[in-house]
């Protein structure tokens, strides 16, 4: 099956190519003068350079300082608007990461039994090759491009990785969102045709239903909600647990695990049915609110509070305040919302909230995210003959979509395919899956950057065992993950202080966009994504086998814009390209490590009445339209949550605000903040088990079990257990935390959100047992 | 000249050195030898581990047992300083009688204390700033005056009483010095107990107690380690003259617990009802907390209540007077090191999670000492026996009686 | 022009108990990973109540540069000293490592700094007032829990947060006369 294309490459990459070459000359120079080129050892004096945080996903702002060509700490920079001037405790525990021990300093080539800890020290050169040639063989192999996956996260480098995914041409790309927010986002879009932000800094009611942002740290969000809190903001926090975002709450509500979507449908029953809802806004920019109405009559308060625990006077006065206050009033998004069998559904709920009280696009309302117009080349790729579509959409009604027994029979869910992939993303369990059965083909060979699934992803036994099938894995990471642990080549990334790293525009309402410049040398000679592409594809080009499914000529235009004009060159002229609408963009960049159009938050661009919504109708959807053409429901409905049995506790996730996920851990700056993780279990409930804080546990689930330590607290509902995350580690090369304390993905189920494809993380149920 | 003073000084040292071979020094010797060697080896690994690692000090309790050892052994040697004086300016006569005795033992006890010290501070050498840049409000500053005074006194006394060719002038001065000792050896004790008095932060030191306290217990080991010294170097059968002066010391060393007894008392209870206060908690280390076995073993039966009656039971019997200062020297090394650890057990802040402060489930910070200090310790016992029964058995430490 | 007196006015209520503050000092301040290594701390104060009816608090502290200081005047070389702006600072080279400060120190402030061989605590980062810099701790904050200024000058923020504010000390019994303040 041949894929067809357009064909104006030429178009595109030679503007590229005469942009650069125009851009150049002066600041170019600038650039191999002023540090980068420069001496590595015996640098003396100090600077403050511009960059942007990478340990976690928000891209702080920062000056590194630089003493004698050692990073010596990393300061906050104050034009940085997006995260209000600071940096947490990772931000800054980033200037040991170039020095961290533990580092990977050079590739790594196995040399014993995957997963022995016996590698072989080889030049970037060699692994190249090894790459090249691996992905040489998987291709005359298996005569697919598709057979080899491509697995990566976020970061400003995640770009030149899926150049090198797109350059071999396989469409098997899978990402991180499905075990993150691939749920909140399609929730949110079935309503606003986009994913929205929540204007905190403005809002004077904020209902946040399990996000946790003293904790999980997103900016500007955790800092608007307590430094920047408007005089009189009310903030309502539904929690399991006790997090410090409730303990800032003006009302925690313990709701029970699973229940939101009650609590959230008797809001707007009692919205409706109390005429508190925005007339005007609901006539001339919603669709379908009878339909609405009338589906919500049968949930009022009474019967929710029976549902969620949460008092029936609470969700009255919830939705009283909340229309009292609109339009500044929020329910907020969410961000992990690897949840539920049912989250896309409780996302449309929340998302109807606001519609209805009309807080849409104004100060202290649900806000359309803008971002930093920035020029970025359109690549043409060869187009290839062998080649197979997606195998997580191919594998659609071939088998169960990992939904509990008791869910898979429920309406409204989709029970053989994942209802709306992302087509770039993929869906992370459905892969996996598709991939131990090797249907409709196998794939045998992994590339990854910068994702530890072994750790990320649910179901750890399941993940090794996918990996054992492997022809061959090779890992882009900066220290020895799990994941890297069990690869076969593993090749070191440069860290974010010593690397370029292209343009992002980091959209919301306050858009800025952001880079990286390197603010040391390489410590060890690494090289960043952008390098290693380079490094690939020129090995790639060396082996005819690779070429001979494509357009010879398509191919001599890829190699002449693509290879020569990007990956030939310095990555600084993609970056004075990416910002070359703006006036000295790149100057300002060097200098301020951020551009921006405005400074002023951006309202009101969709509240034009005419606007068109990415919805179907065009109109924001209260009753989806597409929905019911996949045999989906319209509006949400609430179907019961499977719950605990006797005995059982419901395994809950979440945030805190020392490390991110399983990256921070063996950074010894964060290690002595928590050396551990240990069980949050109810007191009433421990006393009931005999455990006392401080015992050591066995928490175990049906597909494994881990040994922790109690914390004995009044901070978690009594039928739930949490531990938090990226602890109890496989990777020796982590030695602060390898079998330390206990890990998620050993413990946790695999089940889906089959609308979105998105984890569901929160299924999991648990017993606790004295070890 | 130069040559003139080397015969001077050769034959002043050969005038000095005699054999007693009937004192039995030589197992103490060899005793002395094996701890300096022990203890040698203990002091070189601190100085390659360094301090923080060699030492179980923490951050809580930044005194420990060689803050404690270092008190154990000055303040005996202010005490025994203290009974010289008496002798010697007072004209105490059962005391003069064994001055002599009383000067070097004093003397070395001293030295012993200071290798405690200075293996106790870390930056021993930059002591000299406490003369370039002297903090007259600080304790610890008059603390190394009062000692280096005394030691200079120690040694003009030493120097006295072994100068061949004595004079009455010289006796005169020896007076003088025997006074200076003792005044300067009580300001010395007093001082010492106001290092810890003036410790804002540690309630449990807090007024004059300490430093009356250090002072009666520091004359009551003195009292102690003359008589058992006396008793070994005698065999267990003294001199007719000297029993007199032994007998004398029982009772200063049984008039002195009493005194420490009557001390504690006023103490504990004005500590008990300072509650919910630090020094209540330090009180309550003591007497029911993690120095309990110390308090009630260490400090009450051994330093008290057995020296207290084999003292009022001796009736004149050497042996049991003896007896006692031994326990009582044993007792008084608990009495030192609760003395340093209690007030720092109650952690200034609560041990919560992110405060950094670790305590027990009572509230407590934690202390041990490492082996390392504990053979530092060991050091100082190695110093005090080689070189006072290298004294003994090289020199003579009789008293002619010069009145 | 009167003499500045340094301080910081805290509102603890705010702190998120992230750290931050106690990681950027350890890079200012190029301190290394250990148990008693820090000069700064966040203490969870205990929970209150029980389940469903909690409520937590944190307190975030230093070296409270006591304008009554007990560290300094027990210390032999006067290696601890006041700056002219009453900020109290250690001259390394003096220190004997007595260790009498850190026993006299009613908050706990100090540590053996074992690199520099010498006691050594906040200083209120005295390194980066020739630039006008914040303290670190009080820069990288995601809340802004502490605002730093100059006590003498009502114009400071920090003198209008306290005169504004009820505000307390830490240990008033010790009489210290603390520069930290803590917005009630
Ligand atoms: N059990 C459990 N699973 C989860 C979650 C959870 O809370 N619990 N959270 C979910 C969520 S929200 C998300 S977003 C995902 C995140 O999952 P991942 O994206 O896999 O994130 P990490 O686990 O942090 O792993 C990131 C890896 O990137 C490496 N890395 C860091 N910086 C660089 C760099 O500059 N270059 C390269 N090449 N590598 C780098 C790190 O060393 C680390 O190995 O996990 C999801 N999975
Ligand atoms: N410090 C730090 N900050 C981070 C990250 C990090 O790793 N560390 N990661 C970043 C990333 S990738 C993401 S996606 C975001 C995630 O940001 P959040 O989405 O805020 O992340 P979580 O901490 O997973 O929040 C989930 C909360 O939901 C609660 N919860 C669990 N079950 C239920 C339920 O049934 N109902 C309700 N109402 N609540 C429930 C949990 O107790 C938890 O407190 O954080 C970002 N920021
Ligand atoms: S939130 Fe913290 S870790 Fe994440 S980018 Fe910002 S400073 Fe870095
Ligand atoms: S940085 Fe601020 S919010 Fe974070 S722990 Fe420190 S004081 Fe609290
Ligand atoms: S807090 Fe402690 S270290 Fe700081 S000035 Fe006061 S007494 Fe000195
Ligand atoms: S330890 Fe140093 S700073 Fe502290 S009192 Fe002694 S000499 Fe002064
Ligand atoms: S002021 Fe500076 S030295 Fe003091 S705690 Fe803050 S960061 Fe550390
Ligand atoms: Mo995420």
């Amino acid at each position: 099956m041949k894929l067809s294309r357009r064909k104006f490459l030429a178009a595109s990459g030679g503007a590229f190519a005469a942009a650069v070459a125009a851009a150049n000359l002066t600041s170019l120079k600038a650039v191999a003068e002023s540090g980068h080129g420069d001496a590595q050892t015996g640098e003396k004096g100090e600077k403050h350079i511009a960059s942007s945080c990478e340990m976690c996903v928000n891209k702080c702002g920062f000056y590194a300082h630089v003493v004698n060509g050692r990073i010596k700490k990393l300061n906050p920079n104050p034009r940085f608007f997006k995260s209000r001037a600071m940096l947490c405790a990772r931000g800054n525990a980033g200037a040991e990461e170039p020095y961290n021990p533990e580092r990977l300093k050079t590739p790594l080539v196995r040399d014993g039994e995957r997963g022995s800890n016996k590698w072989r020290k080889i030049s970037y050169e060699e692994a190249f090759q090894i790459v090249a040639q691996k992905l040489a063989e998987a291709k005359t192999k298996y005569e697919n491009r598709s057979s080899v996956a491509f697995f990566s996260s976020e970061g400003l480098q995640e770009g030149s990785f899926q150049m090198l995914a797109q350059t071999y041409g396989s469409l098997n790309t899978v990402r991180h969102p499905s075990l993150c927010l691939s749920s909140t986002i399609q929730g949110w879009s079935s309503v606003y045709g986009v994913y929205p932000d929540a204007d905190l800094a403005n809002a004077m009611f904020v209902v946040m239903p399990g996000a946790n942002r003293a904790e999980a740290l997103v900016t500007p969000d955790s800092m608007d909600f307590l430094r920047y809190r408007p005089k009189g903001q009310q903030l309502v926090v539904l929690d399991p647990r006790f997090t410090n975002t409730a303990a800032k709450a003006d009302k925690w509500y313990p709701v029970k695990p699973a229940t939101d979507m009650a609590f959230m449908l008797a809001m707007i029953n009692v919205i409706i049915n109390e005429e508190l809802y925005n007339k005007d806004f609901v006539a001339n920019m919603t669709e379908g609110f009878d339909e609405l109405k009338a589906h919500v009559q049968q949930y009022t308060p009474e019967w929710a509070e029976k549902e969620c625990e949460i008092p029936a006077d609470e969700i009255k006065w919830c939705a009283r305040e909340f229309a009292k206050y609109a339009p500044r009033s929020v329910i907020y998004p969410g961000r992990r919302t690897s949840w539920y069998v049912d989250d896309v559904a409780f996302r449309r709920a929340c998302a109807i909230i606001p519609a209805l009280c009309g807080c849409w696009d104004v100060p202290g309302g649900i806000v359309p995210k803008s971002g930093v117009p920035l020029k970025n080349p359109d690549i043409m790729y060869p187009f290839y003959d062998m080649v197979e579509e997606r195998l997580d959409v191919e594998s659609f009604g071939e088998f169960d979509n990992n939904l509990p027994d008791d869910a898979r029979k429920e309406a409204g869910l989709p029970t053989d395919s994942v209802a709306y992939l992302g087509e770039k993303d993929g869906s992370w369990i459905r892969f996996r899956e598709a991939v131990l059965r090797g249907e409709p083909y196998p794939v045998k060979m992994m590339m990854v950057y910068k994702q530890n699934f072994v750790e990320a992803a649910p179901n750890r036994a399941k993940t090794l065992k996918m990996m054992e099938m492997m022809d061959f894995i090779c890992m882009i990471d900066i220290q020895m993950s799990d994941t890297a642990f069990y690869a076969d080549l593993v090749i070191p990334e440069s860290t974010y202080l010593e690397r370029w790293d292209v343009v992002h525009s980091l959209a919301g309402i306050w858009p800025i966009a952001t880079f990286r410049q390197a603010c040391i040398e390489p410590v060890y000679q690494t090289k960043s994504m952008f390098e290693i592409t380079g490094g690939i594809v020129d090995e790639m080009l060396k082996i005819p086998e690779l070429w001979d499914d494509t357009d010879e000529e398509e191919l001599e235009y890829f190699k002449e814009d693509f290879v020569e004009a990007i990956l030939h060159a310095p990555i600084q002229d993609y970056i004075k390209y990416q910002v070359s609408g703006f006036e000295n963009g790149y100057e300002k960049l060097l200098k301020d490590g951020v551009i921006y159009k405005t400074d002023q938050g951006v309202y009101g661009q969709s509240a034009k009445p005419g606007y068109r919504f990415k919805t179907r109708s065009g109109k924001i959807e209260l009753t989806n339209v597409k929905y019911p053409d996949k045999g989906l429901d319209a509006l949400p409905v609430y179907r019961r949550a499977r719950q605990p049995k006797d005995g059982q506790f419901r395994f809950i996730l979440g945030r805190h605000g020392w490390n991110t996920h399983t990256g921070t851990q063996n950074n010894e700056f964060l290690w002595e903040i928590q050396k551990e993780n240990t069980l949050w279990i109810n007191s009433k409930e421990a006393l009931k088990l005999g455990i006392k804080n401080g015992d050591r546990v066995v928490v175990k689930s049906s597909v494994g079990e881990q040994t922790v330590k109690a914390e004995v607290t009044e901070k978690i509902r009594p039928d739930c257990v949490f531990y938090a995350h990226g602890f109890g580690r496989v990777s020796k090369g982590m030695s602060l935390v390898y079998q330390k304390g206990a890990s998620q993905a050993a413990i946790l189920e695999d089940y889906i959100e089959p609308i979105s494809g998105n984890a569901a993380m929160h299924e999991t149920f648990v017993t606790v047992s004295k070890a | 000249m130069a040559a003139h003073t080397e015969n001077h000084g050769k034959s002043f040292l050969k005038s000095l050195i005699v054999n007693n071979k009937d004192i039995p020094a030589m197992p103490f010797i060899i005793l002395g030898l094996i701890l300096c060697a022990v203890g040698g080896f203990a002091v070189i690994s601190v100085f390659v581990k360094g301090h923080h690692e060699a030492y179980g000090v923490t951050r809580q309790v930044p005194w420990g047992l060689l803050i404690s050892s270092y008190a154990y052994f000055v303040i005996i040697s202010t005490g025994i300083a203290f009974i010289g004086g008496l002798g010697h300016a007072f004209g105490y006569e059962k005391y003069a009688k064994i001055s002599k005795r009383i000067v070097v033992l004093a003397t070395i006890v001293l030295l012993a204390g200071f290798t405690q010290i200075l293996m106790e501070i870390g930056n021993p050498l930059r002591m000299v700033y406490m003369m370039i840049s002297p903090n007259f409000k600080a304790p610890i500053f008059w603390m190394g005056m009062f000692y280096g005074i005394e030691l200079v006194i120690l040694a003009f006394e030493l120097y006295l009483i072994f100068k061949p060719n004595q004079t009455e002038a010289d006796h005169k001065l020896a007076a003088v010095a025997g006074f200076l000792a003792l005044l300067v050896g009580v300001l010395a004790t007093s001082n010492l107990g106001y290092v810890f008095g003036s410790l804002n932060a540690r309630e449990w030191y807090h007024g004059i107690y300490f430093s009356t306290f250090l002072v009666v217990s520091g004359v009551t080991a003195g009292a102690a380690l003359l008589i058992l010294v006396h008793t070994i170097v005698y065999k267990g059968s003294l001199p007719a003259e000297l029993k007199p002066s032994m007998v004398s010391l029982g009772k200063l060393m049984g008039g002195g617990i009493g005194v420490m007894m009557f001390l504690y008392l006023w103490k504990m209870l004005s500590s008990i009802f300072t509650e919910p206060g630090d020094a209540y908690m330090s009180v309550m280390s003591l007497i029911n907390g993690p120095l309990s076995f110390n308090f009630w073993i260490g400090e009450m039966l051994l330093a008290v209540i057995l020296p207290l009656a084999l003292i009022v039971t001796a009736k004149g019997s050497i042996k049991k007077l003896s007896m006692a200062g031994f326990i009582f020297l044993i007792g008084l090394f608990f009495t030192r090191f609760d003395f340093v650890v209690a007030g720092q057990l109650p952690p200034m802040r609560k041990g919560l999670a992110g405060s950094g402060v670790i305590t027990d489930v009572a509230g407590f910070a934690f202390y041990s000492p490492s082996m390392l200090e504990w053979l530092v310790y060991m050091f100082g016992f190695g110093v005090f026996f080689l070189l006072y029964f290298s004294a003994e058995k090289f020199l003579n430490l009789e008293t002619e009686s010069h009145h | 022009m009167a003499t500045k007196k340094f301080g910081i006015v805290l509102d603890a209520k705010k702190c998120l108990n992230c750290k931050a503050c106690t990681v950027a000092c350890k890079f200012e301040n190029t301190i290394h990973p250990g148990e008693d290594d820090y000069r700064i701390w966040v203490t969870e104060l205990e929970l209150k109540g029980t389940y469903p009816n909690i409520s937590q608090e944190y307190q975030p502290s230093q070296c409270q540069h006591c304008e009554n200081t007990p560290c300094a005047s027990v210390c032999p070389t006067k290696a601890t000293y006041k700056s002219p702006e009453g900020v109290v600072l250690i001259d390394y080279d003096k220190c004997i490592l007595c260790k009498a400060c850190m026993t006299a120190c009613p908050y706990d402030a100090r540590y053996e700094n074992v690199h520099l061989h010498a006691i050594d605590k906040c200083t209120f980062c005295y390194q980066r007032q020739p630039e006008g810099r914040e303290p670190a701790c009080v820069e990288t904050c995601p809340t802004r829990v502490r605002v730093f200024g100059d006590l003498n000058d009502p114009e400071s923020e920090a003198s209008k947060l306290l005169a504004r504010n009820h505000t307390y000390q830490l240990k008033p019994e010790r009489n210290t006369r603390p520069r930290l303040h803590y917005i009630k």
